[in-house]
């Protein structure tokens, strides 16, 4: 025992007035108040660290798109440390995704996909932590992610359209609802009983469309002449929205670029059920089509914005929709308040702009810290820009002298290299916290390592909890993620399960054993660590085989693989989990199949045979 | 080695089906006659458990562990069945193993290192404290940690347990009282100083170590009484834990710092915790990583950075978190290149005031 902390036990207990306390040898109650938060003291506002150290958890989840890899990352921020990679519309030949009979039946044979868009299902303005909507806009699907398992468990495809791209849940009072636009314009139908729309772009048309969340099937799509960019609602439960930049239903960029003013798109939900209600719809491919065009209906307001804009973004408050511009070095701030009057004719459509500051050259997207600031990607500059919105406003009131001081921007920060997307931690809540931002460049360059002419993209942690943006690190990212959303873990660790639910799956296997029917042969299997259940199955060449495998260990993060030699096949099945998969026996011989996953001490003896005769 | 045609599933006891599995190859069964732990000319069934007489004298108990406690599993996830011999006094006059399928041949150990292993029991007390690392050696299994600690909760918790029923030992049977709902939100001092948060301090010195370093500094508490799990967890995990606990069951909240480590690896191999339990009168309790959350900060003011944490749920009923218990840890540590173990342990009695 140290001196230094010399304790009397009879003085202790009576502190304590509690009896019966018989120490143990090594028990000890220091004196002294214990150490200070070093560590708490380093996070203040403005000097967070980044450092998670060894056996420390990061803060937030970050759930990441993965572009044209298809798929969507789990990135722990601020570490930013990539947790996992979850497979959604391409192939995982390493947990067999695609390969195995349940994915394939989500996937129906299409393994390229383009996801931009990852959003979380919400309660009541917040992050409910059940799920999480991912878009294709190469395939036009939308995709759904259990949070629970951080799996894949539905994909829509979205007929009628094409660049399937801006994608958002409804935020309140529940996500019941998650709308998703559509970017390229199209003839609808697309198909040959509509040929002589093909070269007539004027009859080519976008389509926002409404999922029904917890069904994953389509709602309705309401049709416009417009194309649609990004998608945003509100707070309310009242509208949904998106920018415009090809209102001109070009074809060439220097046609869609022809006029001066695109616009802001907003979708009115009470108006939407109605005419669902009515019957106010037509048919087309199956999914029940409303005319949302100018002079048709009166669902969808138009609000002028400065041409081709991008990102809109709804402020933490609900109060704000921001536009930002692209091509115009602005953003267009609009008063949510104000689009009930519009709708209703009381005022124009553009008096619900309330401010139009200029942020920089190529204003992308903009996302929030909750305390009226606004931060904007800034693409031909390479910078992201913080602004207070409040200050914009009144800028603009007081007129043109006022806003040229521009004294709205707080701060300016040099990044590295063309941002795309700019996401902070729970900034598309009303939670937004202001900690950290991340912002998704397109461009690595010199920031790292020179692993050959297609380079990473950079993804760079920025501190926001101070006054000014301070970069914090780079990670470099596989191509090419879009967005992000960054979510407060103790949201998400409470749903997330260690082990499936063993009958989930209807055809978990209790126990082995080989069926045959004719030519169909179905193999049951267990699997524990270090054995599989069976250790040789006998097949005839031309065989149908169906092999099905459920995991029986139950320790946390003993997964097996499952591949079977020269045959093409592997997968990977978590504690719990069942996969099947079906191929032909069309190879003669003895064909090992083993366990992929290290799961034991014995792993590489975890084997079995199947052997094929001729 | 005896090849069993017979096939055993974890979770299917089912007929067998053509092939058969591999698993007999880690299972080992054992012949036994009662006279093997304990003499006796005559043994009378009971309820449980065999009285073993010389002549007409009560000379002592025969039991079998799977009778007693059997939820505790090893490494294998299943019980080591034990049979244990004992005298009237609660001295322990043979144990002997007769099926286990914890794969130590996979650490080099031979079956004769396990039987080796129970050897030491004969002749001890399970009126006094039986701790592996302190009165039970780990040297004939070094390496198979979580089996001897499961083997050695199985072996005292059935002891004790016969010994409760044979009248040899009392043991409250009656819940000490109700955890107050109140909820106070209170400093770590207040935690500390109150007795809510208990500590185990091992000391680098204590350990045969050159350094005045503390190498490992524990806290523990009963996260049910919100004055104490809402102020160490936070509302929101308490909330989730208090979730978990809606069927039953309670949960003590462990953290550390220092250079030790109090959760160690073997947990992440066969799911086992094998460097602590607690120890309630007859009852050992284990824990298991299904019965686990993370916890990596202390929420109380003034609590100090940890470098590890958890949340362990007693799914068991038989625990009452409100009486008295013993927090067990066995620490490995290295001298050297040499491998040793020792335990130590403090007692946990939740205060009055978080009573009803
Ligand atoms: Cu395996």
């Amino acid at each position: 025992m140290s001196d230094k902390v010399k304790f009397n036990r009879r003085n202790f207990l009576q502190i304590l007035g509690a009896a019966g306390i018989a120490a143990g040898s090594g028990v000890l109650i220091p004196k002294e108040t214990l150490l200070a938060r070093t560590e708490k003291d380093s996070r203040r506002r403005g000097h967070q660290s980044n450092e998670v150290k060894p056996g420390e958890l990061d803060d937030y989840y970050g759930f990441w798109s993965g572009g044209h890899s298809g798929e969507v990352r789990v990135i722990g921020v601020p570490s930013m440390r990539e947790i996992k990679r979850i497979p959604v519309f391409n192939m995982d030949v390493a947990t067999g995704w695609g390969i195995t009979n349940e994915s394939k039946k989500l996937l129906r044979g299409r393994y390229t996909g383009d996801t931009h868009h990852v959003h979380g299902s919400y309660k009541n303005g917040t992050y409910d932590g059940r799920y999480l909507f991912v878009n294709d806009k190469l395939n036009n699907r939308v995709a759904r992610i259990r949070i629970d398992y951080m799996e894949v468990d539905a994909i829509v495809d979205i007929p009628n359209v094409q660049g399937l791209h801006g994608l958002f849940p409804q935020r309140y009072p529940k996500t019941e609802w998650v709308v998703a636009n559509s970017e390229f314009q199209v003839p609808v139908p697309n198909d040959e009983t509509n040929a002589s729309a093909f070269t007539k772009p004027k009859q080519y048309y976008g389509l926002h469309t409404i999922i029904d969340a917890e069904r994953m099937s389509i709602v309705c799509q309401v049709l416009v002449d417009e194309n649609m960019d990004l998608a945003a609602t509100d707070y309310k439960g009242k509208y949904s929205m998106t920018t415009s930049y090809n209102t001109e239903k070009g074809v060439t960029i220097s046609e869609m670029l022809a006029s001066d003013y695109d616009y802001m798109l907003v979708f009115h939900w009470g108006r939407i059920k109605e005419a669902l209600r009515k019957g106010n719809y037509t048919r087309i491919n199956g999914v029940k089509v409303i005319d949302g065009r100018k002079g048709h209906s009166d669902i969808v307001l138009r609000i002028p914005v400065p041409k081709n804009p991008h990102g809109i973004n709804v402020s933490p408050d609900g109060k704000y929709a921001i536009c930002s511009g692209k091509v115009s070095p602005t953003c267009t701030v609009v008063d949510l308040d104000l689009i009930d009057l519009a709708f209703e004719g009381k005022i124009k459509p553009e008096e619900c702009i309330v401010a139009q500051p200029e942020i920089g050259l190529g204003p992308l997207h903009t996302t929030f810290d909750g305390r009226g600031n606004a931060y904007t990607s800034v693409f031909i500059d390479s910078t992201n820009v913080k602004w207070n919105i409040q200050k914009a406003i009144e800028a603009e009131k007081k007129g043109e002298e006022e806003k040229k001081k521009k004294e709205y921007i707080i701060d300016v920060l040099d990044i590295h290299y063309q941002v795309g997307h700019i996401m902070a931690s729970m900034a598309e809540t009303k939670e937004a916290d202001g900690k950290w931002l991340v912002s998704l460049n397109k461009f690595s360059k010199d920031r790292f390592l020179n692993a050959g002419p297609v380079k990473a993209e950079n993804d760079q942690l920025i501190d926001i909890s101070g006054k000014k943006l301070r970069l914090v690190h780079d990670s470099p990212a596989y191509m090419e993620p879009h967005d992000c959303i960054i979510v407060r873990r103790d949201i998400v660790e409470p749903n997330v399960k260690d082990r499936y639910d063993m009958f989930e799956h209807p055809l978990a296997v209790t126990e082995s054993g080989v069926k045959r029917n004719g030519k169909n042969v179905i193999i049951r299997m267990t699997s524990n660590a270090p054995v599989y259940g069976l250790q040789e199955v006998r097949l005839k060449k031309g065989d149908r085989v169906t092999l099905i495998v459920t995991n029986h260990d139950e320790i946390s993060d003993l997964s097996h693989g499952v591949a079977i030699s020269n045959y093409n096949i592997n997968f990977v099945i978590g504690p719990f989990q069942t996969k099947s998969v079906t191929f032909t026996a069309d190879k003669v011989g003895v064909f090992w199949v083993y366990c992929t996953n290290f799961c034991h001490a014995l792993h590489l003896e975890m084997r079995m045979r199947l052997i094929v005769e001729p | 080695m005896k090849r069993l045609i017979i096939l055993i599933f974890l979770f299917v006891m089912l007929a067998p089906v053509k092939g058969y599995s591999q698993w007999e190859f880690f299972e080992h069964r054992y012949k036994y006659k009662l006279t093997d732990v304990l003499e006796a000319d005559r043994f009378e069934k009971k309820d449980g458990y065999w009285e073993g007489y010389r002549g007409n004298r009560l000379v002592g108990y025969v039991f079998l562990s799977k009778e007693w406690t059997k939820k505790l599993v090893g490494y294998s996830g299943k019980h080591m069945e034990t049979l244990i011999g004992m005298d009237t006094e609660g001295r322990l006059t043979g144990v002997k193993i007769i099926f286990h399928s914890e794969p130590i041949v996979l650490i080099g150990l031979k079956e004769k290192n396990y039987q080796d292993f129970m050897k030491q029991y004969k002749g001890r007390s399970i009126k006094e404290e039986l701790t592996v690392g302190k009165q039970i050696s780990m040297d004939a299994i070094t390496g198979a940690t979580v089996t001897a600690v499961v083997q050695n909760a199985i072996i005292l918790g059935s002891a004790r347990k016969v010994a409760a029923v044979t009248g040899m030992m009392q043991f409250a049977k009656k819940k000490r009282g109700k955890i107050s709902t109140k909820f106070r939100r209170l400093t770590w001092k207040e935690l500390l100083e109150s007795g809510a948060v208990r500590n185990l301090r091992v000391t680098s010195e204590s350990l045969g170590m050159k350094s005045k370093e503390v190498y490992l500094d524990l806290y523990f508490a009963v996260v049910t009484p919100p004055s104490i799990g809402r102020s160490l967890l936070g509302d929101r995990l308490y909330s989730d834990i208090m979730k978990r606990l809606k069927n039953g069951g309670s949960a003590i909240v462990v953290f550390a710092r220092g250079k030790g480590s109090f959760k160690g690896s073997g947990y992440a191999r066969g799911g086992v915790f094998d460097r602590f339990n607690i120890e309630q009168q007859d009852r050992v309790f284990v824990f298991r990583d299904r019965d686990y959350r993370i916890v990596t900060e202390i929420k109380a003011t003034g609590a100090p950075d940890i470098r590890e944490g958890g949340v362990f749920i007693v799914r068991d009923a038989e625990f009452d978190q409100t009486s008295p218990f013993r927090f067990n840890l066995i620490l490995p540590f290295r001298i050297g290149a040499k491998k040793e173990f020792k335990s130590f342990g403090a007692e946990y009695r939740l205060p009055e005031r978080f009573l009803e």
